[in-house]
């Protein structure tokens, strides 16, 4: 139980490589979003009209590539979900073989750059078993974001108070019904906000798989800047428009925020 | 009554933590429809012997058994005998994501097996009997102390159990609301309920113990009606600990 007085401890800092989330309390980054998201939808519309010379061409070149954007991120998002459940599970069980599986596999994983794991699935692994590259890019970006997503569901089940568990078993339920009734129903509000934040990390993160030859949003820029030459217009439209995604998805994910604390 | 059954028998249990002796080769029965009150010095093994009655804790030695099953035995099923064995703690552990209705039902159909409106029937009755029932669909978060600790008493009692251990139900409790808790478990008591109760309330025990277990160290040092223990005990320690909390 917390003591009061004596030595407090210093607040932790909460810092994501997710989007910054903006909650109404924080009017600095409140007024910062909504700075960059009206700026960003102003200079793509102006762009657009003014100089529809390249700008207009580009842009009806691109939601290709936002089409596989999102598919990778959803795709991977879902089977990261999956990943991250059975490791964390793993990573608190009192298992030591299931255990030592699963912190390996976290470990291991989160040892290696992204970029460096898509390359090895792809091109190494591909020696023996040849996959469609987005297909190989999806399972990639699982198996990372399962990872790290293993760790989040690892924290916001240690943050279910003991009692919780000791009550659930004292009244004859076993351990996975407890898991399922008790535990993960409460640490779901815990594990929310971070995979919020995880979602748009991967997100941005799919901008990587570009390099396997999978038509995203980069890869779809690359493909107009090297026949038109235009690399400032149109990195510059591919830029802009992943800003106004990712602000998109950081609102959506502040407004899910405040609506689980509000159901408290 | 002490002609009756033995509910718990507790055989030279001992268990340790590192050198410090939690529990010193205690043997214990617990006979059906006795209230048994457990008090002691803090850190004297009270709660750790509680919760060693349906294997909240590890022992390193002895023997629990409950109605006949050896507790722990490796091949008996623990949540089965759990489903027996009641159990009320300090810090009450209702599940807040639960209204008190579902908080009384969730046990009563994953674990008995029984029907909703089964459960549902049972767990009004409940509610009445521990006074609560007008907040059947409030989240425990909306309850004062006194009232979720008699949801979890309720909860308890949902699974229709041989016997209810109480772990310090009222140390965790602004003084106003000690009282409704302590009448429940009166209640209860009264009505022939099997009761282990570990408790800091002198009132409650010497009024409703049918026998007090005094421990110290880790290990049961006096034992004896409320009249005797009270009031005619010669152990020095215990005469002690009564000197320092009366």
């Amino acid at each position: 139980m917390p003591m009061s007085g004596s030595a407090e401890k210093p607040k932790k800092v909460e810092i994501s490589e997710g989007g910054a989330i903006p909650k109404k309390d924080d009017v600095g980054l409140f007024t910062a979003w909504r700075v960059a998201f009206v700026g960003a939808i102003s200079i793509i519309i102006a762009l657009v009209y003014f100089k529809p010379e390249p700008y207009f061409d580009i842009i009806k070149f691109l939601p290709d590539g936002i089409y596989v954007t999102f598919k990778v991120t959803i795709a991977s998002i879902l089977l990261s979900l999956v990943f991250g459940l059975i490791a964390g599970l793993g990573r608190i069980s009192q298992n030591m073989f299931i255990n030592g599986i699963a912190s390996l596999y976290v470990e291991i994983i989160r040892g290696i750059p992204l970029l460096v794991q898509l390359f090895y699935i792809y091109f190494a692994l591909g020696k023996f078993v040849k996959l469609p590259a987005e297909v190989c890019a999806i399972i990639a970006m699982s198996i990372c974001y399962g990872a790290y997503m293993a760790e989040i569901f690892r924290a916001g089940i240690d943050a279910i108070p003991k009692g919780q568990t000791e009550a659930a078993r004292s009244l004859g339920m076993t351990s996975s019904q407890t898991t399922k009734h008790v535990i993960l129903p409460q640490a779901v509000k815990t594990i929310l906000p971070p995979v919020g934040n995880e979602f748009i990390a991967l997100l941005k993160d799919s901008s990587l798989v570009s390099i396997l030859a999978v038509s995203d949003l980069l890869r779809r820029g690359r493909e107009y800047a090297s026949e038109s030459f235009d690399y400032f217009e149109t990195y510059t439209m591919v830029a802009l428009i992943y800003l106004v995604i990712t602000l998109i998805l950081s609102k959506l994910v502040g407004i899910m925020e405040d609506k689980i604390s509000d159901d408290e | 009554m002490m002609n009756s059954k033995s509910l718990v028998h507790i055989e030279n249990v001992s268990k340790f933590y590192g050198d410090l002796k939690a529990l010193d080769n205690v043997s214990l029965d617990i006979h059906e429809g006795e209230t048994v009150v457990i008090i002691g010095p803090s850190g004297s093994g009270k709660s750790t012997l509680l919760r060693s009655i349906n294997k909240l804790e590890t022992i390193d030695a002895g023997k629990v058994i409950i109605d006949g099953v050896d507790i722990y035995d490796e091949a008996t099923d623990i949540n089965k005998v759990r489903e027996e064995v009641g159990m009320v703690f300090q810090s009450f552990n209702v599940f807040p994501h639960k209204t008190v209705m579902e908080n009384l039902n969730l046990a009563q159909t994953v674990v008995r097996k029984r029907t909703a409106e089964e459960a549902t029937g049972i767990s009004k009755k409940l509610l009445e009997k521990v006074g609560i029932f007008e907040k059947a669909d409030e989240y425990p978060g909306k309850l004062s102390g006194g009232q979720q600790q008699r949801v979890a008493i309720a909860r308890a009692l949902a699974m229709t159990p041989k016997i209810m251990l109480f772990d310090e139900p009222t140390s965790a409790l602004d003084p106003e609301m000690i009282g409704e808790v302590l009448d429940v478990m009166t209640k209860l008591a009264k009505e022939g309920m099997t009761m282990v109760v570990v408790t800091h309330e002198m009132g409650f025990a010497r009024e409703v113990a049918d026998r007090i277990i005094f421990m110290d160290h880790g290990a049961v040092v006096e034992q004896g009606t409320p009249d005797e223990f009270f009031d005619h005990t010669e152990n020095d320690r215990a005469k002690l600990f009564l000197s320092q909390i009366l």
